[in-house]
């Protein structure tokens, strides 16, 4: 009896085991079912995800070809307004449109481009009518500062042929005023090499020991003979190299030879040197200019600056130290400019300066003079 | 004494501004898969970004991507490699573009992916995206990482 008992007993509990454990079993089936959908679910997810994103960058590159195709003619620029004080004997007080310089370039083919830049500067008021042929009622001037054509058939060299910028130390390539703390230039800038040249030049740039060597070579009209009045004779020619040294560190060698209108054979050197390490940033150029008239005796002019810029957040500091001699055989007409900036960068192409400037003359007939200069300045184009 | 605090504090304000780099994602580097290059430096990398290397070994013309100015990523590769803000060094460019002496600038896209498939069709390409974006991908070549 004790034993069919037992037996009854395993029986009815093996059944109860089984009873509770049957509906437990099927829910782990539908459990197992869900998740396997859900694993199906994520994976089309995915590649849906995988096919939108491709959608958006086929979207972006249509987009990016089509900008490309539409610009008929990149425009870029900046300009410029300001108001300057002085205390310069015979000088005024004024508010002025100092620049509006348009750049016009165009990739007329793969390998061939046309760029200009065309500027106006001191807003000039030119009428129609020849009311303000008086260059005092001009009050500016309307400027082809670079018109060349451009041959490009690797990154390594080109070759421009028209007006372009004489490559000669760093200032006279790398001045325009949204980029530079100082909306006055160095003294000697301009002084002794042109501004611009009008001619062929060519550009190449080499490896050496590991990093670049930039040069440029050309042969121009000569500064005092712009377009029309060339009468191909006198070129000017000159060279300028550029090394980067290391990271941050350039320097390198200009030179410029011509014989002028005045018959003054003009030989121009210069050196210049770059230390760009954020935030700090110095250049400093030395030019020198060996003038040999056919008639008269020899003499040079000369000058040397040396400028320091710091940048914290949106500001940068500047101070710059400045000396042009303009006839080294007069002792009396060296003049010296200490140069302070603040610049506020409201955006990537909106500058605020405020620069002090003090002049100061060897010759005592000369009264020192200060200038201080707040501008705003916009660079047109994107970064 | 008064005069001597004051120095050092401006001088430590200016250092704390000065040096607001933040680390973020790793980034990779990526070339086409037929560059024969497999890894690059640093120093090779900032000479690339500012075309102190114009073409790769095999004479190959390098075509530069990087991302816009906006974006987090690019400065914190230019912070690394060019050791300057993005929008530091996009003036710089911007200089030497507005004056066209730029020899051969890098050209800035909106996104990653179009980075990728960019260098994934153009032999001498280079550029850098988020490590997370390639992880895998089949159609470049990743030449360094770092964060």
């Amino acid at each position: 009896m004790a034993v069919l008992f037992r037996v009854l007993s395993v029986f009815l509990l093996v059944m109860t085991v089984f009873m509770f454990s049957k509906p437990a079993l099927a829910e782990e089936d539908r459990l197992d079912r869900i998740e396997k959908e859900l694993g199906e679910i994520r994976k089309e997810n995915n590649e849906l995800k995988l096919r939108l994103k491709e959608i958006e960058t086929d979207d972006e590159e249509v987009r990016h070809n089509l900008q490309k195709l539409s610009s008929l003619v990149e425009v870029s620029g900046y300009a410029d307004a300001e108001f300057y004080f002085t205390d310069q004997e015979n000088e005024n007080n004024k508010f002025r449109i100092r620049h509006l310089s348009l750049f016009f370039s165009k990739d007329i083919q793969k390998e061939w481009k046309l760029f200009s830049e065309i500027e106006y500067e001191d807003a000039p008021l030119i009428e129609s009518r020849h009311t303000t042929d008086i260059s005092d009622k001009v009050q500016g001037k309307l400027f082809v500062e670079q018109m060349y054509i451009e041959y490009h058939p690797q990154v390594k060299w080109d070759m421009r042929l028209g007006r372009f910028l004489t490559p000669a130390g760093i200032w006279n390539i790398y001045h325009y005023p949204p980029f530079v703390p100082t909306q006055e230039r160095p003294l000697m800038v301009r002084k002794i090499f042109p501004q611009v040249c009008d001619g062929i030049q060519l550009r190449n740039s080499f490896t050496l020991n590991d990093s670049i060597l930039d040069t440029h070579l050309y042969i121009a009209n000569g500064s005092g003979n712009p377009g029309r009045l060339d009468r191909n004779e006198n070129k000017g020619i000159g060279a300028r190299v550029n090394a980067d040294i290391i990271y941050g560190l350039s320097a390198g060698a200009s030179y410029y030879r011509e014989k002028d209108n005045q018959n003054i054979n003009a030989d121009s050197y210069g050196v210049h040197l770059l230390f760009n390490h954020a935030p700090f940033k110095f250049q400093t150029e030395y030019q020198f200019r060996h003038n040999a008239p056919e008639s008269a005796r020899s003499f040079n002019d000369k000058g040397l600056y040396a400028q320091l810029t710091y940048d914290i957040a949106k500001w940068t500091f500047a101070g710059r130290w400045d000396w042009y001699d303009s006839n080294d055989t007069d002792s009396k007409n060296d003049l010296f400019r200490y140069t302070g900036a603040v610049n506020y960068h409201f955006a990537h192409n909106v500058v605020g300066k405020v620069e002090y400037n003090r002049n100061e003359f060897d010759d005592p007939a000369v009264k020192d003079y200060n200038e201080v200069i707040l501008a705003i300045v916009v660079a047109i184009g994107d970064l | 004494m008064r005069f001597k605090k004051a120095v050092c504090f401006i001088l430590a304000a200016l250092f704390i501004f000065a040096s607001t780099g933040k680390a973020g994602e790793v980034i990779a580097v990526i070339v086409n898969k037929a560059n024969p290059i497999n890894s690059i430096s640093e120093g090779e990398l900032k000479k690339i970004y500012t075309n102190n290397i114009l073409s790769w070994s095999d004479g190959t013309a390098i075509i530069i991507y990087e991302l816009s100015v906006q974006d987090p990523l690019r400065n914190i590769f230019s912070q690394r490699i060019l050791e300057k803000e993005a929008e530091k060094a996009a003036e710089e460019w911007a200089h030497l573009k507005l004056t066209n002496q730029a020899k051969n600038p890098p050209l800035a896209m909106k996104s990653e992916a179009l980075i990728i498939r960019k260098i994934s069709r153009e032999k001498g390409a280079i550029g850098y995206v988020s490590l997370a974006s390639v992880r895998g991908s089949q159609q470049i070549k990743i030449v360094s990482t770092f964060e």
